[in-house]
């Protein structure tokens, strides 16, 4: 059997993957060049593990698709009002605009669902090269196809090895240039083995569900901060209103959490208990459940080089994901369009080398996505110099906010502390990227949580609806995840190490991290021959690798699921 | 050669009319599932027995659909009978034009098909083919191989299994028992997209057909040829019901619930279920 052979393949079908094979074939188009390109995604279909919010500024895909307004991109609004809300227990707060970060001020931005984002964009790549000579451009698209192993040749990325089972050499994909838009499932040791790490990428967790809903509240964004998240890890929440009566409600958490029990999923469902929420959800129902995490470290995170000979890294995988704006589809957009030209340029000059194709990191970061980075470049790190901020004056305010309203609760909490203000300007300065206190360096998220953690009881907001809160295991439901027979896609290197670490976690009656933070009641811990064993029930896993980022002990590897197993995010 | 057929997808509701029935334009289609299992049994005899495998369909032009995903998990050649006269044929109707059809291809050792069709449900089509032919089949089949020029097949009866010896040609329908159907290759499937992108290899891969170029009587099909009579349809009700999850700490919790539930006011697993 021949040995199969592209120009370009991107592995990933996320929206920094597809705007790469977009710009490429575009470039390939209007200069009549003759190219292969294949897409790679481990999904079902294409955007079927992709998830995000998503509100998104339109520059990036403006640039794509000039036309996107009438081409049938997938859009489910245009934001017409943004709040950045304050929530206490029962009551809530729009922060009015002159003190709300002008970064979460949404007006004229695009909401998407970025799963149906990649559907389109990677049926509208096949639609670009439909009427064109096969001999040509060539763009063939694989959906239920997993890169499982990066193949080297003389250090040298050539292709990779499709799907864990497959047979070797003959399940082969060789190519010039392999792109990298896999939120780091290969990526990860793509870096580690060329040592291209600056920092280590900390990241967050984000779930969401799309609830059909009784009133049309499409275009209006609210962004919030405070309850539920008041035991000082980092997070908020977004309710998107999307066309057709629904909205997306969802939770962000920082994995950088001294709690090892986060719950992400149950972080949700207490958002929602919350009476703002509660009269938004009245009557309706939920169609649809995701999970998925965020690189949220930024500029000092991204790695020295974006290439290297054979290879670009481009999105998530990347770590162009900027917080401070929750700003990562536009930028995963643009790295990938950037590369893109890269790339185009490299095959034309027959060098895929990082002579050229490492070009692409200066021109990214000599644009607007290396500009914002940097201005960002503290943003997350202010939260972790002035820890106070989230353990205590957050928490604080939100009670005050409950009992005295904004203006007499905002003094109340600043008499009390009044150490508040300048931690709040300081804290300012860096966020605003004022500051500055030269490169930083971020621990991984893996190191944060204390075992001996004792969690608050969360007071509940009172009188929620019982029918809207779903258990764990209810909600996994909605993610409509489906597992062939026999996909072991995580590994767990050694039971031994777990059992010490459920022992030491159990000390103060906390679950170990994988257990804890799961958005899917994969892990558990499980009474077995006479010993307490960690246990994993794969068919549930939405493969958001949470796990692998938060277990101490290095001992776990979450791969991508293959034959097109896993969740499916449609509309997500 | 493998029967194959695009049904609706049952789970999808799209298609799906108010009164039950379904409007096959707008329906969302997949490979009728059974069929599964004979393209399975297919593609390993080509493994086995260098067999070469021929995937015949009928139905509309969109149909050529399942002939392409066939080839992703192996499948040689593909050959579509599309033809307006075709519609509203019963199964008397099908048979008779899927069994020219396959007298028009010729040389054919063994035909499979599935056990029977997610939207007929007669599983009377394959042994009508065979009748047709006048072949021996087997049905049921849940596992065969070919020895010396031999079927040696094992099909499920009431109560067990029986073992049987044919001779060649034969037609075959696979039971749901039988061995799933493998997950598709990345080299095939490769390979696949290689010979689509060349419209000569294509043309020489898969073929549309009608009723005229392979020589059947068209008073024999359609509508016309079909003596069923439809008396009536009617809708049986939806599906549903609602789900209560006991999460205890063992099974044993969880039975032990389950069983106080239902001797509470004497009440059966229907009326617990749905309030
Ligand atoms: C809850 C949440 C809310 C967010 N909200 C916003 C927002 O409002 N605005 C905003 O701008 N950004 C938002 N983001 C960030 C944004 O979604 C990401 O930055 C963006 O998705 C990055 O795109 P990507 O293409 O790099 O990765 P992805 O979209 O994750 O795509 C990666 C793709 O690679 C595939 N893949 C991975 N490994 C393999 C493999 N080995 N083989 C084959 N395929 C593979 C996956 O199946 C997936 O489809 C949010 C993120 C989350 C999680
Ligand atoms: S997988 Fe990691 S976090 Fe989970 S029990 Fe094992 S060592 Fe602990
Ligand atoms: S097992 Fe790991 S990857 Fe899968 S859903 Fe749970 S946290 Fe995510």
């Amino acid at each position: 059997m021949a040995k199969i052979e592209y120009d370009v393949i991107v592995i990933g079908g996320g929206p920094s993957g597809l705007s790469a094979a977009h710009r490429i074939v575009d470039l390939a188009i209007e200069n009549k060049s003759k190219l292969k390109v294949a897409v790679f995604d481990k999904g079902r279909r294409f955007g079927a593990h992709s998830m995000s919010g998503a509100v998104s500024n339109p520059r990036s895909i403006k640039k794509l698709f000039p036309d996107y307004e009438t081409n049938g991109f997938p859009i489910e609004g245009v934001c017409s009002e943004s709040y950045v809300t304050f929530m206490g227990k029962q009551s809530s707060w729009n922060i009015p605009s002159i003190f709300s970060p002008p970064d979460f001020n949404k007006k004229g931005y695009l909401i998407l669902s970025q799963s149906n984002v990649a559907k389109w964009m990677a049926s509208h790549l096949k639609e670009k090269v439909k009427t064109l000579d096969y001999r040509n451009t060539v763009v063939d698209l694989y959906r239920g196809f997993t890169a499982s192993e990066i193949i080297y040749e003389n250090g040298a990325v050539v292709g990779v090895k499709v799907d864990n089972t497959g047979e070797p050499e003959r399940d082969n994909c060789y190519a010039k240039i392999t792109v990298f838009a896999d939120k780091g499932f290969l990526s990860q040791e793509l870096i580690a083995k060329n040592d291209l790490a600056n920092s280590s990428q900390t990241w967050a967790v984000g779930t969401k569900e799309i609830w059909k809903v009784e009133k049309d509240y499409s275009g209006k964004v609210w962004h919030t901060l405070g309850y539920p998240l008041l035991d000082g890890t980092f997070g908020g929440g977004f309710i998107y209103g999307l066309s057709g009566n629904r909205l997306a409600i969802g939770m962000v958490s920082g994995l950088d959490s001294k709690n090892p029990n986060i719950q992400p999923p149950q972080v949700l469902q207490n958002l929602k208990k919350h009476p703002m929420l509660q009269k938004m959800i009245a009557g309706g129902t939920v169609l649809s459940y995701a999970a998925a995490v965020i690189p949220e470290a930024g500029y000092y995170a991204v790695p020295k080089e974006f290439a290297v000979d054979g290879a670009v890294i481009v999105g998530d995988a990347l770590g162009v994901m900027d917080i401070k704006g929750f700003s990562g589809m536009d930028k995963a957009m643009e790295s990938g369009i950037t590369a893109g030209e890269t790339i185009f340029e490299a095959l034309q000059k027959g060098d895929s080398s990082t002579k050229l194709l490492g070009a692409f990191k200066e021109k990214l970061m000599n644009g607007w996505v290396g500009k914002e980075l940097k201005e960002a470049r503290y943003f997350r790190h202010a939260f972790g110099v002035h820890k106070e901020l989230l353990s205590s004056y957050i928490p604080s305010f939100v009670g005050n906010l409950d009992s005295f309203g904004p203006y007499i609760g905002g003094l109340v909490t600043i008499l009390a502390s009044p150490q508040a203000i300048p931690t709040a300007i300081s804290a300012k300065k860096m966020m605003d990227g004022k500051a500055d206190i030269g490169e930083i360096s971020l621990k991984d998220d893996r190191t944060a949580s204390d075992p001996a953690y004792k969690p608050e009881p969360l007071s509940e907001p009172a009188g929620y609806d019982k029918k809207s809160i779903y258990s764990t295991a209810d909600v996994v439901f909605y993610a409509n995840t489906h597992y062939h027979d026999g996909n072991e896609h995580i590994e767990e290197f050694d039971s031994e190490t777990c059992s010490e670490c459920i022992e030491k976690y159990g000390i103060n009656n906390n679950p170990p991290p994988c257990v804890g933070d799961c958005t899917a009641e994969v892990h558990e811990v499980a009474e077995k021959d006479g010993g307490k064993r960690h246990h994993m029930n794969l068919e549930n896993c939405v493969q958001c690798r949470t796990c692998e980022l938060v277990c101490p002990e290095k001992n776990l590897k979450v791969n991508g699921a293959y034959h097109g197993s896993g969740p499916d995010f449609a509309g997500m | 050669m493998v029967f194959i057929k695009q049904v609706p997808d049952t789970k999808s509701k799209a298609g799906v009319n108010p009164d039950g029935t379904i409007d096959r334009a707008r329906a969302k289609r997949m490979l009728n599932p059974f069929d599964r299992f004979a393209l399975q049994k297919a593609i390993e005899l080509k493994k086995e027995n260098g067999a070469e495998v021929t995937c015949v369909t009928m139905g509309p032009p969109k149909a050529q659909e399942i002939l392409i995903d066939a080839f992703d998990y192996g499948a040689d050649y593909g050959i579509l009978l599309t033809d307006k006269r075709l519609a509203a044929s019963d199964t008397l109707a099908t048979a008779y034009a899927l069994s020219a059809l396959a007298k028009y291809v010729g040389g054919v050792d063994i035909m499979i098909t599935g056990l029977q069709t997610t939207d007929g449900d007669t599983a009377q089509v394959g042994p009508q083919i065979a009748e047709r032919h006048n072949v021996p089949q087997i049905t049921y089949c849940e596992s065969m191989k070919v020895d010396n020029g031999k079927v040696i097949a094992r099909r499920v009866v009431e109560g067990g299994h029986q073992k049987l010896e044919s001779t060649l040609p034969v037609l075959i329908t696979m039971a749901n028992s039988a061995a799933p159907l493998a997950p598709k290759r990345f080299a095939e499937v490769a390979a696949v997209k290689e010979f689509l992108h060349h419209p000569e290899e294509r043309e020489k891969r898969v073929k549309s057909v009608n009723l005229d170029d392979i020589g059947a009587d068209a008073s024999k099909a359609g509508l016309v040829g079909s003596p069923t009579v439809v008396g009536k349809t009617w809708k049986l009700g939806e599906l549903g019901g609602s789900c209560v999850m006991y999460q205890g700490r063992s099974a044993l919790d969880e039975v032990n619930e389950l069983a106080e539930q239902l001797q509470k006011d004497d009440r059966g697993i229907g009326e617990l279920i749905n309030g």
